[in-house]
């Protein structure tokens, strides 16, 4: 595999919490290699370590030890606010509960990674409506959040996510929170950015989501047990 | 991004309507309460400074010595203005102002008793650069019979106040022109309604007052040509007492020594006898300004624990801001913009408060502070840069408790951050309620130090005594006053009748009276009171040892003389003081005829002092009449028109005498009923703030309280649970107010030779009080969480 087509690679990582007396090994020596434009499905029981590789992967926590390459750039040793840097220009979030900030509008709400990366207002508002009219919710620009339906809070938090052209998408069980319309929904949005070029890293509990990922990755008690290729996505990709 | 977080900041404080009234409002009180102090601090700072020479206007005061005893006098002898300006040529100009208290002004028909009429030299505005509506300030005051008076005075004559220049207006016989009309100024420590040029007074009588060192009757002011010249000036003092004073007064023993005071310092620090505007008070500006931070921070409090313990509804959105980029210092700024806008929000409601309030602050401060001082740009800055301050101070904890969030720690909906700080909320709640309660506790001692001071046996009968005012220059009334004693009498409801030179409550003269001690004669100065046959009967003051004065005995006019129990005491007369010689300096045939019981003559800030009381029925002040219950207003019907026959020249002027005692407490009263209000709204804010602690408590514990609903607790165990933390920190409060309002309060009585005893119960009271209404205010909020269909609670978890 290339080096230079990877966007994320980890060696051993590790990840310890010790709380008073107990000391919890939440992920024990993770070894995943991500190329760019791939759509990876991250899978596991509960309490697997899958959250805390995605919230790694995001920079919102840094490992115990082993190595996480993003970019080529290593980031096990970075500081908070190089990688609150690295955060707001390349990475996009998706969470199961929307996480849309309930005094803003939708648009307000989208345009926010905008704010703190500098943009100037008319290139916001450019962005901004861009974002909406492909998650179709552009008529709802001027709503709250509690106005809208789930799987409409859902497309407002991934046209959040997508606002800065991020080159990688995170999502925690972006469907866990919806009925399974709504979730297919968002799923096919998902695969579209893939497909656009975006990398998507997806935790999930359900297999039908898996389904749209290239690659599914399995994770028991903090390591990775199985990795597959998704054969059904290879093949229509094929044809 | 400014317009981002003000934008945010706004939906954020209407979105919370309770949190933000309790901010918003609480913080506005606070303020405006702040706001009021400062604009009465400052305008008590203020006094003099009006006048646009005041860092060049000093006045003179004299220290009259006599043995140990020295009597610091404000009004000083006649001669002193003149022969200060002749021999010292740094004083460009020296000015008098004699006081000629409360006269009869007559404009035809119309007669009004006007209080602070002076006779002023005609150079008085040039020291003292009143604005004149009318006239000329140079030439007002020049001729004989010309007189200046307020706009308000002026008022009172004519419905167009400048109608009244040129009017001539009628005092006792004389005529005099009106030739300015004057704008008052509050806040100076003379405020005069009329000034009479001292021209008018005979030129034989002006001629004296040049060459008068003995008898002091002049406000002296002098006008120096540079403010830094007064060190020297008063350096050469000594020496002109030695040159122009001693050898005037003879051989008296008694020593004068001259003083030079500031203009601007006079109103609050000078201890001078015989103001002829009471002074104020310098601790109570102290006091005040302490309270107005106090009720700032208590305000500002409020708004650090309420925005730290909603920090846990606001984590979420930290978190998400943290995800999609945003930097701690981009945080901090949001959090801290938000509470500068709601301080500023704040200011703009206690601004509008503040001019509601002012007239009503102003009936209880009995000043008149203008409100417009906030056209003045300089304080309008300083206010809103005082509100940006509180704003960064409040809004700092919060913004750095918010901005520390770790997102991962949020956005997972099962894990909620702890309200951060619960330490610190904890001990500035109970720093607010033991600031509350110290006010409290304040209030309630002065409280009953006031009732103390009025249920005091004062030695004499004060009630039912009205107290009519005797025109003293008026010889005619004077003449009179046996008739109307008389035909008051005939009334069966006036049991008693009599005359005094001066009341109890109103000041005493002080004379320098050769005593006998040990077989020789030496001089004592005493306080003196004048008062005729009746007296001592009407006020109910027993005469202890020897007799009263007597008609029969017309030695007692010149020599007769009567002293208190102190006076026998300070001069040692303890055994029989009766037949003891006494008098004037030039006199040794007086004797003492009889020695009453002390009684109170002044406030009860002071011990009872020596004093010797002479009969003197032609030299009155008031009159005073003794009424029965019942029938006060039949009585005060027949009293008027009684009046009004035999004195018609001058209306009825008359008071109470309990009423005019009291008077000598206004100043705490006024203080009582400020401290009071004040008290009464920091105890509201802080309990403002414990309401929203308590809401949002409870809003965090509705998981806990379902879960203990379904277990079996009951509504009152759980009401409980909630209330006993908050309980807590005010008992916490309790504790620690009680030594400080203690130790605070008997500093304040010191200044009482009479006071009230600190009562335990005056504690205790206070603290259960302040605990019970803690108690009423989250129990409010504990009994409806505790109400709440657990299901439902449980549910929305």
């Amino acid at each position: 595999m290339n080096k230079e087509e990877l966007i994320i690679e980890t060696e051993n990582l590790q990840k310890k919490y010790i709380t008073d007396t107990v000391e919890t090994t939440a992920l024990a020596g993770v070894d995943l290699k991500i190329k760019k434009g791939e759509f990876v499905a991250i899978m596991g029981p509960s309490g697997c370590g899958k959250s805390t590789l995605l919230n790694i992967l995001g920079m919102l926590d840094s490992p115990s030890s082993g190595a996480f390459r993003f970019l080529g750039q290593d980031i096990s040793k970075a500081t908070e606010r190089q990688r609150a840097k690295l955060r707001k220009e390349n990475l996009g979030f998706v969470f199961q509960s929307f996480n849309l900030i309930d005094e803003l509008t939708v648009e307000e709400n989208i345009a926010l990674p905008l704010a703190y990366l500098g943009v100037s207002k008319a290139d916001t508002e450019k962005k901004a409506r861009e974002a909406m009219e492909r998650m179709g919710i552009a008529h709802r620009r001027n709503h709250f959040p509690q106005q809208l339906s789930g799987g409409q809070q859902q497309r407002a938090a991934i046209a959040r996510a997508t606002v800065s052209n991020p080159s990688l998408i995170l999502a925690d069980e972006p469907t866990g929170n919806l009925d399974s319309v709504h979730g297919r929904e968002v799923m096919s949005l998902l695969s579209e950015l893939n497909e656009a070029g975006t990398t998507v890293v997806m935790v999930t509990h359900s297999p039908s989501d898996a389904e749209y990922a290239h690659r599914i990755v399995n994770l028991f008690d903090g390591q990775i047990v199985t990795e597959n290729l998704n054969v059904r996505r290879h093949a229509t990709e094929l044809l | 991004m400014v317009q981002h977080y003000l934008k945010s900041t706004w939906r954020n404080l209407t979105r919370n309507k309770v949190y933000t009234a309790i901010n918003v409002v609480g913080l506005a009180i606070g303020v405006a309460s702040c706001l009021l102090i400062f604009l009465y601090v400052q305008h008590e700072l203020s006094y003099d400074k009006a006048f646009t020479k005041h860092d060049r206007i000093y006045r003179v005061v004299n220290n009259l010595i006599v043995g140990d005893d020295v009597e610091k006098a404000s009004i000083t002898h006649a001669a002193l203005a003149p022969g200060l300006a002749g021999d010292y040529p740094e004083i460009e100009a020296a000015t008098r102002m004699i006081d000629w208290n409360k006269k009869v002004l007559r404009l035809e028909e119309k007669a009004l008793s006007i209080d602070h009429v002076f006779f002023v030299d005609s150079n008085y505005f040039d020291l003292f650069d009143y604005k004149l509506l009318e006239g000329n300030p140079k030439t007002a005051l020049t001729e004989p019979n010309t007189m200046v008076i307020s706009e308000e005075v002026a008022g009172k004559f004519f419905a167009n106040p400048l109608d009244a220049m040129f009017s001539t207006l009628q005092i006792g016989g004389d005529s005099y022109k009106i030739t300015g009309i004057l704008r008052a100024v509050d806040a100076a420590h003379m405020k005069p309604n009329v000034l009479i040029s001292l021209n008018s007074l005979p030129a034989e009588l002006r001629e004296r007052f040049k060459s008068n060192w003995f008898s002091t009757n002049s406000y002296t002011y002098i006008l120096l040509r540079q403010p830094d010249l007064a060190n020297a000036l008063q350096a050469k003092l000594p020496d002109f007492v030695e040159r122009r004073v001693a050898p005037a007064r003879g051989d008296t023993k008694e020593r004068v020594e001259l003083y030079l005071q500031p203009l601007t310092y006079i109103h609050l620090n000078s201890d001078y006898l015989w103001e002829a505007f009471p002074v104020g008070n310098k601790s109570y500006i102290y006091i005040f300004s302490f309270v107005g931070i106090f009720i700032l921070l208590i305000a500002s409090i409020n708004y650090m624990n309420l925005a730290t313990a909603r920090s846990v509804k606001r984590a979420r959105e930290v978190g998400l801001r943290k995800v999609v980029g945003a930097s701690r210092p981009q945080l901090i700024a949001q959090f801290l913009s938000e509470s500068v806008l709601l301080t500023l929000l704040s200011l703009l409601i206690a601004l509008v408060f503040v001019e509601l309030l002012l007239p009503s602050f102003n009936s209880l401060t009995e000043k008149q502070i203008p409100s417009t001082y906030f056209t003045n740009p300089t304080l309008l800055l300083l206010i809103i840069g005082i509100g940006i301050f509180i704003g960064l101070v409040a809004g700092s904890y919060p913004a750095l408790v918010l901005s520390h969030f770790r997102p991962v720690d949020i956005l997972k909906s099962d894990k909620t951050p702890q309200g951060g700080g619960a330490m610190l909320r904890k001990a500035l709640v109970v720093l607010q309620f033991t600031i509350s309660l110290v006010l409290i506790i304040g209030t309630v001692v002065v409280y009953s130090q006031m009732h103390y001071l009025k249920k005091q046996d004062l030695g004499f009968t004060k009630e039912q005594v009205l107290v009519i005012d005797i025109p003293s220059g008026d010889s005619a009334i004077v003449s009179k006053m046996p008739v109307i004693k008389a035909e008051l009498l005939r009334n069966p409801a006036i049991t008693k009748v009599a005359t005094a030179g001066m009341i109890p409550g109103e000041e005493t003269g002080v004379i320098i009276f050769n005593v006998e001690r040990d077989g020789k004669m030496t001089e004592k100065t005493m306080n003196t009171i004048w008062v005729d046959y009746d007296y001592f009967d009407l006020m109910g003051i027993p005469v202890k040892k020897g007799r009263n004065f007597s008609k029969d005995m017309p030695t007692d006019l010149d020599n007769g003389f009567i002293i208190n129990e102190a006076a026998a005491k300070a001069l040692g007369w303890t055994d029989n003081p009766i037949g003891k010689r006494i008098g004037g300096s030039d006199t040794t045939s007086g004797r003492v005829i009889g020695m009453t019981e002390d009684f109170n003559y002044k406030s009860l800030h002071s011990q009872i002092e020596p004093l010797v009381i002479m009969l003197a029925p032609e030299n009155s002040g008031s009159l005073l009449a003794r009424i029965s219950p019942g029938h006060f207003s039949e009585t005060m019907t027949y009293v008027e028109s009684t009046w009004q026959r035999l004195a018609p020249t001058h209306p009825l002027d008359y008071t109470f005498l309990d009423d005019s005692f009291n008077q000598q407490y206004r100043a705490e009263e006024k203080m009582l009923t400020i401290f009071g209000y004040f008290a009464g709204l920091t105890i509201l804010i802080a309990c403002m703030g414990l309401f929203g602690l308590a809401s949002f408590m409870a809003e965090q514990r509705t998981k806990e309280i379902g879960i203990r609903k379904v277990l079996g607790s009951s509504v009152s165990d759980i009401v409980l649970l909630l209330t006993k933390d908050f309980a807590l920190l005010v008992l916490v409060a309790i504790v620690l107010a009680c030594p400080i309002a203690w130790y605070g309060m008997d500093k304040w009585l010191q200044d009482f030779a009479y006071r009230t005893q600190i009562s335990a119960w005056i504690f205790i009271l206070s603290g259960l009080a302040a605990l019970a209404l803690a108690i009423l205010t989250v129990s409010y909020k504990a009994t409806r969480a505790a109400l709440t269909d657990p299901v439902l609670a449980l549910r929305s978890e």
